[in-house]
C-alpha cells in the first residue's frame, strides 16, 4: 500500500527544518545521560517523587514476545489497533485494516527512515531524563501520518502491552503528524504484568487546523514504573484535546509540553485513581506562544490508602501572546488520612490582555453533597461512593469513543466501591 | 402524620429555632413563611436530617414514630420529601441514573419490585412530561450547570419520582419565571392526595396563589408568631411581615 500523498507527506517531514540529524540527537541524548544520575527528591522538579525504589532495581532488556489481547478488543477499534509488546510493534496482534487508506502507520523497526522525523517537537520546557533514556535506547515505535483535509472515520487504537518475567525496560516511541485540515481520534492504552520500567515518548505535531482527540490509558501493572513523556506542537488555528487516565503502576510520572500557535486549542485532562502505595506525578507545562490560543487544564485526583498525587501545572504565556485564555483546575479527593496531594500552579504571563485563571482544592467529600444524596435515601455508604464515583467519571464524560467510555466508567465504579449502586455506566 | 412539639435547634452553638409547635395531618398543605434569616431553611433541614444542626430540645414524630431516631436516608425511604433551595450540583453522576438509582432503594425498602434501566425508562419519560423537562436533562449529570429554576424542576420531578407522603418544598419559587412557577406549581398540586402533606416554605406569597394551603404561619426569629388560614397570605402580601412582628410583640408584653 504505498499512496503517492502520503509518500510525499514523509519525504516533506523528512526535508523539513530539523534540530539535527537523527543519529546525532541519539548521541546527544547519550551523552547527557551519561553526565547524569538519576534525578533524586533534592532536585526541585522531582522533590514529592522519590526514585529509590527505581534505581534498586536492575531492569534488562525487552525480549519480543506475544500476548492475548482478546480482553483488550474496543467493538469501534477492532479494525483499527495497532499492537506493541515490550516495545515491539507486534505484527500478529495488529490489524492489517488498521491504518485508513491514505493514513500512513511506519512501524520504526522496519521502516526506518521514519526514524529521522522524530525528535522534531521541541526543545521542551520541562525535559525528563527518561526522554532521553527512550530516545538513547528505543528499538521501536511509530511514525503515524494523517495527510491533508482527511477526517479519520474511526478512532485508531494503540495498544502498549509490557510482559515482564523478570524485571524489564521498554521504551515506546510514538510520532504523530496530522497535516493541514485532518482530524484524527487516537486512543494510546498501557497495560502490562509484572515489573518493568515504561518509559513512552509521544511527539505530535499539528499543522493548520488539524484536530487530534488524544486519550491516554494507563492501566501498568501495580509494579510498574511509568516515567512519560508527551510532547504537542499546534499550529495556528489547530486543535489538541487529550485526556490522561492514571490507574495502574506503583510509580507513574506524566510530562506533557505543550506549545500553542496562534488560535490554537488545547485540552490536557487527567485522571489518576490511587491507592495503596501508589505515586502518581503530573508536570504539565502550557505554552502560550501567539495570540489568541486557548487551554484548559481539569488535573483530578483520587487518594486513598497512603498514595500520593503529585500535580505541578506551570503555564507560560509569551510577551507577544495577546488573547491567551488559558484555565487550570486541580481538584483533589483525599479518602484516608494517609494519603497525600502536593498541587501547585505555576503561571508565568509576560502578557497584558490574557484571561488565565487556576484553582487547586484538596479534600474530603462535600458534606452538603452527602446530605442530598442522603435526603433522596441513599445511605452514607452508598452516598459516599456515588460522589466518588462520580468526582471521577467527570473526567470522562466527553470521551467520544462510547465503549471506552463505558469500559472505563466500569473501572472507576469498581475502584470507588461504587459497583454495589448497580450499573451507571 | 407530623407533629413537632416545642422543637429547639442550633448551629455551631447559636440557637435558630427556639420552640416550634406544629401538627400536620394526611392531605393537608400548610405554608411556613416569614422574613429571611427567621429559620425557615433551619426547619426544613432539621426536619430531612441535616447533620450540621444540633437537636437542642422537642420532640418530632413522623407517622408515630421519633424521627430523631432515624438518619437522614431512612426518613427519605420512610417518605419525607425536601426540596431545597439551593440543590447541590453532582458532576459525572447523570440525572437518570441518580433518579432510577433513588427511585430503586425506595422501592427496595418498601418491598417493591425495582425497575431496570429500560423499565425506568419509560416510567422517567412519564413523569418528565409533568414537570415539562426536556429529555436531554435527564442525560447530563445531576443538576450541574443547570440554571435556578432547571434546578428547581428538577427536585418536582425526583418529588414526582419518589412520591413521598410529606414534602418540604423550601423556596420553591426562587429563581422562576411566572410561567415556570406556574408549571411546577401545578405539578406539585397534581402529586398531592389524601395521604400525602405537603409544607411549602416560602418568604413570597405568591406560590401560595397557585399551591393553596389551609394553613399558613409565620416563623420569626425562630418561632411561630402567628398561625392561621390561606387568608393570612393576602394579607401578608398586603401589608408586609412587620405588623405580625408588632402584633407578637404587644402580645408578648401582655
Ligand atoms: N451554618 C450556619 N452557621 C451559622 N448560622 C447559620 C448557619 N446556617 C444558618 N444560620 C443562621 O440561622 C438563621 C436562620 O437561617 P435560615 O434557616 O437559612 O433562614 P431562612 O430560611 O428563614 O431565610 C439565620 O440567622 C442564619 O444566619
Ligand atoms: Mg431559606
Amino acid at each position: 500500500m504505498t499512496s503517492a500523498v502520503a509518500s510525499n507527506l514523509l519525504s516533506d517531514l523528512l526535508s523539513g527544518p530539523r534540530p539535527a540529524e537523527w543519529e546525532k540527537l541519539r548521541e546527544e541524548a547519550e551523552a547527557r545521560l551519561a553526565r547524569r544520575d538519576l534525578p533524586t527528591t533534592s532536585d526541585e522538579d522531582w522533590k514529592y517523587t522519590d526514585l529509590k525504589a527505581l534505581a534498586g532495581i536492575t531492569f534488562g532488556p525487552a525480549p519480543k514476545a506475544t500476548v492475548d489481547i482478546s480482553g483488550h478488543l474496543l467493538p469501534e477499534m477492532v479494525g483499527t489497533r495497532q499492537v506493541f509488546v515490550n516495545g515491539h510493534h507486534a505484527p500478529h496482534a495488529s490489524c492489517a485494516s488498521a491504518v485508513a487508506a491514505g493514513v500512513r502507520f511506519l512501524p520504526l523497526s522496519t521502516a526506518s527512515e521514519a526514524c529521522h522525523a522524530l525528535g522534531m517537537v521541541g526543545p521542551t520546557h520541562n525535559q525528563s531524563p527518561f526522554e532521553d533514556l527512550n530516545t538513547a535506547r528505543f528499538e521501536d515505535g511509530a511514525v503515524l501520518l494523517v495527510p491533508k483535509n482527511m477526517k479519520v472515520a474511526l478512532p485508531l487504537h494503540l495498544l502498549f502491552i509490557t510482559k515482564a518475567e523478570t524485571p524489564i525496560a521498554v521504551f515506546p516511541r510514538l510520532m504523530v503528524v496530522l497535516e493541514r485540515g485532518a482530524e484524527l481520534e487516537l486512543v494510546e492504552e498501557h497495560h502490562g504484568k509484572g515489573t518493568y520500567l515504561t518509559c513512552p515518548v509521544v511527539e505530535i505535531r499539528l499543522a493548520e487546523g488539524a484536530i487530534l482527540h488524544h486519550e491516554r490509558v494507563q492501566r501498568d501493572s501495580d509494579e510498574a514504573f511509568h516515567l512519560g513523556t508527551l510532547k504537542a506542537e499546534v499550529a495556528k488555528g489547530g486543535q489538541y484535546h487529550s485526556r490522561t487516565l492514571s490507574f495502574g503502576a506503583r510509580l507513574s510520572r506524566q510530562q506533557p509540553w505543550v506549545r500553542l500557535a496562534e488560535g490554537a486549542e488545547a485540552t490536557l485532562d487527567g485522571l489518576a485513581l490511587l491507592d495503596g502505595a501508589q505515586v502518581a506525578d503530573t508536570h504539565s507545562f502550557m505554552l502560550h506562544a501567539e495570540p489568541h490560543a486557548s487551554s484548559h487544564q481539569l488535573h483530578k485526583c483520587i487518594v486513598d490508602g497512603h498514595a500520593r498525587a503529585i500535580f505541578n501545572g506551570q503555564v507560560l504565556v509569551a510577551p507577544k501572546a495577546q488573547g491567551t485564555d488559558a484555565k487550570q483546575q486541580s481538584r483533589n479527593l483525599l479518602l484516608s488520612e494517609t494519603a497525600r496531594v502536593d498541587t501547585k500552579p505555576q503561571l508565568e504571563i509576560y502578557a497584558d490582555d490574557v484571561k488565565c485563571s487556576h484553582g487547586a482544592t484538596v479534600g474530603a467529600l462535600d458534606p452538603e453533597e452527602l446530605f442530598y444524596l442522603q435526603s433522596r435515601g441513599l445511605n452514607a455508604d452508598d452516598a459516599r461512593n456515588l460522589l466518588t464515583y462520580g468526582f471521577a467519571a467527570d473526567v470522562l464524560t466527553h470521551i467520544p469513543v462510547a465503549s471506552l467510555r463505558r469500559t472505563l466508567r466500569q473501572l472507576v465504579m469498581a475502584r470507588t466501591q461504587a459497583a454495589s449502586l448497580g450499573d451507571f455506566a | 402524620m407530623l407533629s413537632i412539639k416545642n422543637l429547639t435547634a442550633s448551629i455551631n452553638g447559636t440557637p435558630v429555632l427556639k420552640g416550634i409547635d406544629l401538627e400536620i395531618r394526611a392531605g393537608e398543605i400548610h405554608a411556613i413563611m416569614g422574613p429571611n434569616g427567621s429559620g425557615k431553611s433551619t426547619l426544613g433541614k432539621v426536619l430531612a436530617g441535616h447533620p450540621s444542626y444540633e437537636v437542642t430540645g422537642g420532640e418530632v414524630l413522623f407517622e408515630g414514630k421519633n424521627l430523631f431516631e432515624m438518619e437522614a436516608d431512612a426518613r427519605a425511604r420512610a417518605g419525607i420529601f425536601m426540596g431545597f433551595q439551593h440543590p447541590i450540583e453532582v458532576p459525572g453522576v447523570s440525572n437518570a441514573s441518580f433518579l432510577r438509582l433513588a427511585y430503586n432503594k425506595k422501592a427496595e425498602a418498601e418491598g417493591r419490585d425495582e425497575l431496570d434501566p429500560l423499565e425506568f425508562d419509560d416510567f422517567i419519560h412519564g413523569k418528565i412530561k409533568v414537570v415539562a423537562m426536556r429529555s436531554e436533562f435527564l442525560d447530563r449529570s445531576l443538576n450541574e450547570g443547570f440554571s435556578g429554576g432547571e434546578k428547581k424542576r428538577n427536585e418536582i420531578l425526583q418529588m414526582a419520582v419518589l412520591e413521598p407522603k410529606l414534602a418540604i418544598l423550601d423556596e420553591l419559587d426562587s429563581g422562576l419565571d411566572i410561567d415556570a412557577l406556574r408549571v411546577l406549581g401545578d405539578a406539585v398540586n397534581t402529586l398531592q392526595r389524601a395521604d400525602r402533606a405537603l409544607l411549602i416554605i416560602t418568604h413570597f406569597p405568591r406560590i401560595l396563589e397557585i399551591i393553596q394551603p389551609q394553613f399558613v404561619h409565620v416563623l420569626s426569629g425562630g418561632r411561630i408568631l402567628k398561625s392561621s388560614g390561606k387568608e393570612l397570605a393576602l394579607e401578608l402580601e398586603e401589608r408586609g411581615y412587620d405588623w405580625v412582628l408588632a402584633e407578637a410583640a404587644a402580645g408578648g408584653a401582655r
